[in-house]
């Protein structure tokens, strides 16, 4: 076995916490039960990695193997990556019959006929989640193992998500092959950043709690009375004010739990509108002025501003819009009359 | 030779400033158009808002003047009560179709109900805005359902037909989904492992054998279903490895002519029942 392969495979379990090492190990599926058995998961790590490497060496592991355990880590511990979304388009009206097969074939063409050194490996998870792994190489270095890029694909959507390795120069490769892979003729990035991958997909594949009005036939209930406070004794005194921003809040939040976000960012080019005796800037420029928004949970803090008193309802569509718009990067310019154009208003 | 560099470059420059020049013109003309197009629209809706209201004031002057030729006016207020039982008749109607939808003056929210074999399946949602023209607002359709193709085509044209046919890509989607998974919930012993299967569930393949027949799975089905409407297969191909005896190969064509005209988990219902 490579000794690269094999350092490769110690610091990849070296990563895992301990008492992650068997089920990760269980779910690469490279060892078997019985050679398992035979490890010892209450050492310290370092031995642990050691014996690991040791039975990979007997079962003969190459890069290949090694890189399916590292996306098994990196499918688990997701939420550890920053992750972009990326949308593709195509003009044609033609049917889709995805072949994961075709797919696998066009894109590991694609890059290879690009730079021979790279490797490429696919897994597959339920829900047509296809996971791709690239480590880059150049044509005079094999690739860098440790900084390799990861694609998270959806049969049949136009929607890519991607966690790029710091070694960004090969991301359009990356995009090249993909639009080869899936019959789309163009992608472009989409302002919409996270690290929480599977708040990203809710956003755009649509599955957070949207409350959408529709139609029943029976009559609605009757509204639900109160339940009367057990104490007669404590009267809301703003009661109706409540019951109005909460109407509102669910109006726009819904039920459901929110999508995660970390943060939003809203880049200002607006003009600063000031007292015209009070003449602050010479130059009549736009005044230049970043806003970011940080939370670990950004949408579930910005649902409960309004119930805490924190904000007026409704809360500003620029905030609300996010989930809706699938983007949490925003360049809001000044209004040039009633036609919006191509930036943000709300 | 350097003097022949510099000509090189000053043309190259110019060439760039050119194709600069030329992307902002394009550019403006662009935005020029969009807002040429806004602003049609919304004429076109301030005339037909005009022709509504003339025919108004017609209809009310026809009224007067009509009066003595109606027999017995029906009271407005049966008149109302007639409409809204219509109205009521009309949308549940529509719900037992599976559409349904609820108007607000901003916007109109349709809900497409799926089922298949008479089992109830899969809500969508559509939020369509009504002015300055219409256009979705909001949605919870899948991406892999075509919706943007669907809506180009018919949206603005007949609305009706738009929601049709977006209804029996749901339908026959969530379909091939269900008998996918009766399959797999009831057969998982005759099928190696898992089928392979995209998205939309247009394009099955799997390695199955008959339980107690033989250990392996000398039978490898593909499906492919070419109409997005339809949940039944287009296309089946069931095939046998070259050096199958005779009876195995004539089986996996008897197979292949069952899962072309049967739903799949039915058409293996058959086969156990045939054994």
């Amino acid at each position: 076995m490579d000794e690269t392969v094999a350092e490769y495979i110690r610091r990849t379990v070296l990563k895992m916490p301990r008492n992650e090492i068997k089920m990760m190990l269980q779910k690469w599926g490279f060892l078997s039960e019985a050679q398992l058995q035979t490890l010892n998961f209450h050492q310290i790590k370092d031995n642990i990695s050691q014996d690991v490497v040791q039975l990979c060496e007997v079962n003969s592991a190459d890069i290949k193997q090694a890189a399916v355990l590292d996306i098994i880590y990196n499918h688990i511990y997701q939420h550890k990556r920053m992750w972009s979304v990326y949308q593709m388009k195509k003009p044609g009206e033609e049917l889709e019959y995805f072949d994961i097969t075709d797919f696998k074939k066009k894109f590991k063409g694609r890059l290879r006929s690009a730079l021979k050194n790279v490797t490429i490996t696919f897994k597959e998870y339920e829900d047509n989640e296809i996971w791709i792994r690239v480590a880059w190489g150049t044509p005079y270095k094999k690739p860098n193992q440790y900084k390799p890029s990861y694609v998270v694909y959806h049969s049949q959507t136009p929607y890519v998500f991607i966690s790029a390795s710091v070694l960004k120069s090969n991301l359009p490769l990356l995009c090249q092959a993909l639009i080869v892979a899936s019959n789309y003729h163009d992608i472009r990035e989409m302002e919409l950043r996270s690290h929480s991958l599977n708040s990203l997909q809710d956003i755009v594949f649509k599955r957070y709690s949207q409350n959408f009005q529709t139609y029943s036939p029976k009559p609605p209930q009757g509204r639900n009375a109160e339940a009367e406070s057990a104490d007669l004794r404590i009267v809301q005194e703003n009661k109706s004010e409540k019951e109005r921003i909460h109407r509102l809040n669910w109006e726009v939040f819904g039920d459901g739990p929110q999508p995660k976000l970390e943060f939003a960012q809203y880049m200002l080019e607006t003009m600063f509108k000031r007292d015209p005796k009070m003449d602050v800037l010479d130059k009549k420029e736009p005044f230049r002025c970043l806003v970011k928004f940080s939370s670990p949970h950004l949408l579930e803090s910005l649902k409960s501003l309004a119930p805490a008193g924190m904000a007026d309802a409704p809360l500003s569509p620029l905030l609300t819009c996010i989930p809706q718009k699938a983007r949490n990067y925003f360049k809001i310019r000044e209004k040039k009359g009633f036609f919006p154009g191509s930036f943000v208003s709300p | 030779d350097f003097r022949a560099f510099p000509g090189v470059l000053a043309h190259l420059e110019m060439l760039e400033a050119r194709a600069r020049r030329e992307a902002v013109q394009q550019e403006e003309k662009e935005k020029w158009e969009e807002k040429l197009a806004f602003l049609k629209a919304r004429a076109q809706e301030l005339r037909l808002l005009r022709d509504e209201l003339r025919d108004k004031v017609e209809q009310q002057e026809k009224v007067q003047l009509g009066k003595e030729g109606i027999l017995s006016d029906p009271s407005p207020r049966a008149v109302l009560e007639w409409k809204i039982r219509s109205l009521q008749n009309l949308l549940q109607v529509f719900h037992l179709t599976g559409i349904s939808g609820k108007l607000s003056n901003r916007s109109a929210c349709f809900s497409i109900h799926t089922a298949y074999e008479g089992f109830s399946l899969d809500s969508f949602h559509l939020e369509l805005l009504l002015r300055p023209g219409l256009r979705i607002q909001r949605h919870s359709i899948p991406a892999f359902i075509p919706l943007e193709q669907i809506s180009r085509k018919l949206l603005h044209s007949d609305l009706r037909s738009f929601l049709d046919l977006l209804s029996r890509h749901l339908n026959a989607f969530v379909g091939r989904r269900h008998q996918l998974e009766l399959l797999q919930e009831h057969f998982s012993d005759w099928i190696q492992g898992t089928p392979q299967r995209n998205s939309l569930c247009n394009l099955l393949s799997f390695q199955y054998h008959i339980p107690g027949k033989s250990r392996s799975f000398p039978f490898q089905a593909r499906l492919l279903y070419g109409d997005p409407c339809r949940s039944l297969p287009t296309e089946v191909t069931v095939s046998c490895s070259p050096d199958a005896p005779a009876p195995l190969a004539e089986a996996a064509s008897a197979h292949s002519e069952l899962l072309r005209n049967t739903a799949l988990h039915r058409a293996f219902h058959s086969l156990k029942s045939m054994e």
